[in-house]
């Protein structure tokens, strides 16, 4: 029960008027970045960053962590009624949302994806409760050792669980670790990889390359297919929205597998991306007969939605607790957690009880808020997407290189913005997966330092990283992560084979 | 001849490569052995430079060896004339737009470059672009200079009218 009181003190700090206005302004504004093409969770939370300089952190944290819900809402808008994916995660959203968007339902659509994705992110925020504290006591329990196996795990993880090619997976991540050193060091304090260009002794900023990559990498994905909103009309009938919530608990063990997949897939680095999909796809499978997926069916707009929001809000967890986040925006606010002089890990608990717990008990606000306030001003953010995009795309564009200079009030980081807008694109249409680039360089100049610490103290040996049970059952499972995937998927590669010159 | 998305992984493969190879050698520079106190400052982005070109020329053989596989994939054309003139109509605007902010700032950039694609890509009056322009940068120098005590980049003009 010493978590309950926690969160009550949580809540004193989160219910104040000051608090409640960010909550809606973060949500609202999320809610744009999350309708808007080229506009994400990731680079809308890296624009929002330096305008939070001047904050204190519990509000600053306040205002990001509402953004990210209000983008994850966003995102699920433009799927149902713009067959448009807002945000990565929401593509799932579209197999079914849309269509039923179209055959004239789409109050039902809307009610029936907030409404899931309400109930997934209260539950995602229901197991941060029950489990940070104790997440954060066994975590006090790490060494510089334990860190980097940690560290080493998460990047595994991307590496053998992540949706993309695990070669791809590997250059991205080990761009995003080489692009962290760059600048001065943070063990020794001398300067590397500088080239004796001045720019770049501060380092590259992640902040800049999330905004490249997602968001002018983003805008030229959207541009190079023209673009054609053939939106549904998006008027929002009360008397809808109330059948279709009486509606709900018949989907319920939906809603409690979807809600297991996205704590899992939270937790662990899956992401909101992967657990959108493998709901979906667990939808499909487990369904009882009747109307087809992807033609409009109920389950297949909550399944996804319930997965994703509770994927988003477990991703704060590990960002919390060990200081490792499972998802690219995580990540970013994690960035922003050590900008304003924070340490995301165990100590982040008892240093600062206020922040956590503010930030806790907001998330439990932020999202009741957001699923009001989506339902009363869907119609006014579809009616954003009508805004032609010769108009809206420079605007966005315009934003983004605005938002890059602000991190550092440096002209030459609007020519990285450009640099990694290009990669970005380049990336996007060779599927190689961009979240680990950006996971790389929060984390880098931990891991390395990490690394670099337990070396010392074991004298240079390797060994450390098994000196005990601890250390040593993570990296065990970090290998196993990395090992068995590619391995399984060899010895299946290699049975094909053999049938198929066994046929011949 | 057009180019295929084979071409691209290669190339981009290549590049990442030198990529590595550059952060390898420049911490070759640094040291990359071990000294009395723990690994040098190059050690790390030393061995990350060689997983970088490692990985990168396993991508480029994943991408030969889908092909030899038959993969139809590899033989799509990257880009699609229509989709390059597009991509360029959009990026090309965006390039001046960074050049012109560099040198002019942020609100002559901003609403030149809105002005710029609302009247050539989407149609507008001259006029109407203007006003488009004029508005959004105003608009940012509100948001920004004033709400949030913001100081974006300012160039030559600004300065002249006495805007800090």
């Amino acid at each position: 029960m010493e978590n309950f009181e926690l969160l009550m003190g949580g809540f004193a700090t989160a219910l104040t008027p000051m608090h409640i206005t960010l909550m809606i302004v973060g949500v609202l504004l999320g809610l744009i970045v999350g309708v808007l093409p080229g506009l994400g969770a990731p680079n809308g939370v890296s624009l929002l960053i330096p305008l939070t300089f001047t904050m204190d952190p519990v509000s600053a944290i306040i205002l990001l962590a509402s953004m990210y819900w209000g983008a994850l809402f966003g995102g699920s808008t433009t799927s149902i009624l713009f067959n448009i994916p807002g945000e990565p995660s929401s593509v799932a959203t579209t197999f079914d949302g849309y269509p039923m968007a179209r055959s004239g339902q789409s109050t039902r659509a809307l009610t029936l994806a907030f409404m899931s994705a309400g109930i997934g992110a209260f539950v995602g925020i229901v197991v941060i409760t029950l489990l940070s504290t104790w997440a954060a006591r066994f975590a006090l329990r790490f060494g510089a050792a334990e860190y980097f196996a940690v560290y080493f795990l998460a990047f595994c993880a991307f590496v053998g669980m992540g949706s993309a090619s695990p070669i791809k997976t590997a250059v991205s991540l080990s761009l995003g670790l080489l692009l962290s050193t760059v600048g001065m060091d943070t063990v020794t304090g001398s300067l590397r990889l500088t080239f004796g260009i001045e720019a770049l002794l501060s380092g590259v900023s992640f902040l800049v390359v999330v905004i490249g990559l997602f968001g002018i990498g983003e805008l030229l994905a959207t541009v190079q297919d023209g673009l054609k909103f053939r939106g549904v009309a998006s008027r929002i009938d009360p008397r809808d929205v109330f059948k279709t919530m009486l509606e709900l608990p018949k989907y319920f063990t939906t809603i409690v597998r979807s809600s297991a997949v996205g704590i899992w897939m939270g937790i662990t680095p899956g992401g909101p991306t992967a657990a959108s999909f493998m709901s979906y796809g667990l939808a499909r499978q487990w369904s009882k007969p009747g109307e087809k997926f992807g033609t409009g069916r109920p389950e297949g707009i909550v399944a996804p939605e319930t997965a994703d929001h509770s994927a988003g809000t477990c991703a704060m967890l590990p960002m919390l607790a060990l200081g490792v986040p499972s998802s690219a925006t995580a990540a970013v606010m994690m960035g922003g957690l050590m900008i304003w002089g924070l340490t995301p890990g165990p100590m982040l608990f008892t240093t600062q009880p206020d922040f956590v717990w503010g930030l806790i008990a907001s998330m439990y606000i932020s999202n009741f808020v957001g699923v009001i306030l989506v339902l009363l001003t869907v119609p006014f953010f579809a009616a954003l997407l009508r805004i032609p995009f010769s108009i809206i795309g420079p605007m966005i564009v315009a934003i983004c290189f605005v938002g890059a200079y602000t991190v550092a009030n440096s002209t030459s980081d609007l020519w990285l913005v450009l640099i990694f807008g290009v990669v970005g694109f380049v990336f996007n249409k060779l599927e190689f997966p961009l979240a680990p680039l950006v996971l790389a360089m929060v984390l880098g100049s931990k891991a390395e330092s990490s690394f670099h610490q337990s070396m010392i103290a074991s004298d240079g040996s390797l060994g450390i990283f098994f000196s005990n049970y601890l250390v040593g059952s993570i990296m065990t499972v970090a290998l196993a992560l990395l090992i068995i995937p590619q391995s399984l998927k060899f010895i299946k590669y290699l049975r094909s084979h053999k049938n198929v010159d066994a046929a011949a | 001849m057009r180019i295929k998305r084979l071409h691209v992984e290669i190339v981009t493969a290549i590049t990442l490569a030198a990529v590595g190879a550059l952060g390898a050698t420049g911490a070759l520079e640094l040291g990359v052995s071990w000294s009395e106190s723990g690994p040098m400052p190059g050690y790390f982005p030393f061995y990350v430079g060689i997983i970088l070109i490692v990985a990168a020329f396993a991508s480029a053989a994943q991408a030969i060896f889908r092909l030899k596989m038959g993969s139809e994939e590899m033989r799509e054309t990257f880009l699609e004339p229509e989709q390059t003139r597009r991509v360029l109509s959009f990026l090309l605007p965006m390039i001046v737009f960074v050049i012109v902010t560099v040198f002019l700032g942020t609100y002559i950039g901003t609403a030149l470059y809105l002005f710029y694609v609302a009247w050539r890509n989407g149609g507008y009056k001259p006029w109407i672009a203007i006003l488009i322009g004029v508005v959004f940068s105003i608009a940012l120098y509100f948001v920004f200079e004033k709400a949030f005590q913001v100081p974006l980049h300012k160039g030559p003009i600004e300065e002249m009218l006495g805007i800090y």
